[in-house]
């Protein structure tokens, strides 16, 4: 039911990756002294690799100032990385369903077509709860599905019933099909309780 | 609000008189016309909007905007699950349109339709029924 951030890290790994790489061949190049072949004014390979006196390079404070700066950027950057790590449930917010904004605006708050999709599988067999969530936007909706069945379901025909009412009714609602359908399914100890009336017709013998 | 002018006739109009309009009389047709449409519904019950439920049969809240003679009106509606909700908002829309228009003489340019809860048909209420 929650996003994690699975792209953003790929991306980031790869970056870090390709830099640290970069290092390393740098690194290589100069402990074997093909740099220096390569390019005279690099350092040959027996020398050390920083010359001259790195107090008077880091003396001036506005130097100080520089890398003081530049530590609190990486530093920033990792925190957002770390808090980015966050499982979030990142919800569609409002439906807009008008073609013309000019005659008016039709609005439909995600967390409505998601309590209509919740109460139809709660009226499923074997199924105690659910929870459904919306992400996406009206023309490419995504839908994720929480089921709680009961463990003398009989769990296909709950999946066979979603796949053939649950789904094709919320297509139907939204005019488009769903872009992506998540179901995660969770077995529980606990009974069924409908708690619902039937409507029936008959006589009533007294 | 004055009523369209009617065609001048031998009597001045301002010696008839006028005819004012109130904003909620609009409100109220608006809402009747929603309501008349099988697949809409509106809230009933409660007290201060705590405790209201969907209800087929209660009118939609409707809030109008008076500017002269033209509205546009704002709809909170519950509808029938599952409906194509664009189509059926068209359809409402212009229904509302219309009737209103042919009601009061007021023309409609705009209606906001928010959708507040989506029902099946066949939902109980999850009481017993007298039968």
């Amino acid at each position: 039911m929650r996003q994690h951030a699975g792209a953003m890290n790929r991306t980031w790994l790869v970056i870090l990756g390709i830099l640290a790489l970069a290092g390393g061949v740098l690194i290589l190049l100069a402990a074997s002294g093909t740099l220096h072949a390569m390019s005279p004014a690099t350092v040959a390979a027996e020398s050390p690799v920083v010359t001259g006196d790195l107090h008077t390079v880091f003396g001036p404070a506005s130097v100080t100032a520089i890398v003081l700066v530049a530590g609190v950027l990486m530093g920033s950057l990792g925190l957002l990385w770390i808090l980015a790590q966050i499982p979030r449930r990142n919800p569609a917010d409002r439906y807009r369903l008008h073609q013309d904004p000019a005659s008016g605006t039709t609005l439909c708050d995600a967390s409505v077509l998601a309590s209509a999709v919740e109460n139809q599988i709660n009226t499923l067999p074997g199924v105690v709860g659910s929870s459904a969530l919306l992400r996406g936007t009206a023309m490419e909706p995504d839908l994720t599905m929480k089921v709680t069945v009961t463990n003398r379901a009989d769990i296909q025909h709950v999946l066979h019933s979603i796949n053939t009412r649950v789904i094709p009714d919320l297509s139907t609602a939204l005019e488009t099909p769903l872009r992506r359908t998540g179901i995660q399914l969770e077995v529980s100890g606990r009974n069924a309780i409908a708690g619902t009336t039937v409507d029936t017709t008959g006589t009533v013998i007294y | 609000m004055k009523t369209p002018a009617a065609p001048a006739g031998s009597r001045d109009l301002d010696s008839r008189g006028r005819t004012f309009l109130d904003r909620k009389v609009v409100e109220k047709i608006a809402g009747q016309v929603a309501s008349e449409e099988s697949f809409a519904g509106g809230s009933s019950g409660g007290f201060l909007g705590i405790g209201a439920h969907s209800d087929f049969s209660a009118r939609p809240k409707v809030t109008v905007e008076l500017a002269g003679n033209i509205a546009a009106l704002s709809v909170e509606i519950g509808l029938l699950y599952p409906v194509p909700l664009r189509q059926v908002t068209e359809q409402l829309r212009r229904r509302i349109s219309e009737r209103v228009n042919a009601l009061t003489g007021v023309e409609v340019r705009q209606i906001d339709i928010t959708v507040s809860w989506l029902k099946p048909a066949d939902e109980t209420t999850g009481r017993r029924r007298l039968l």
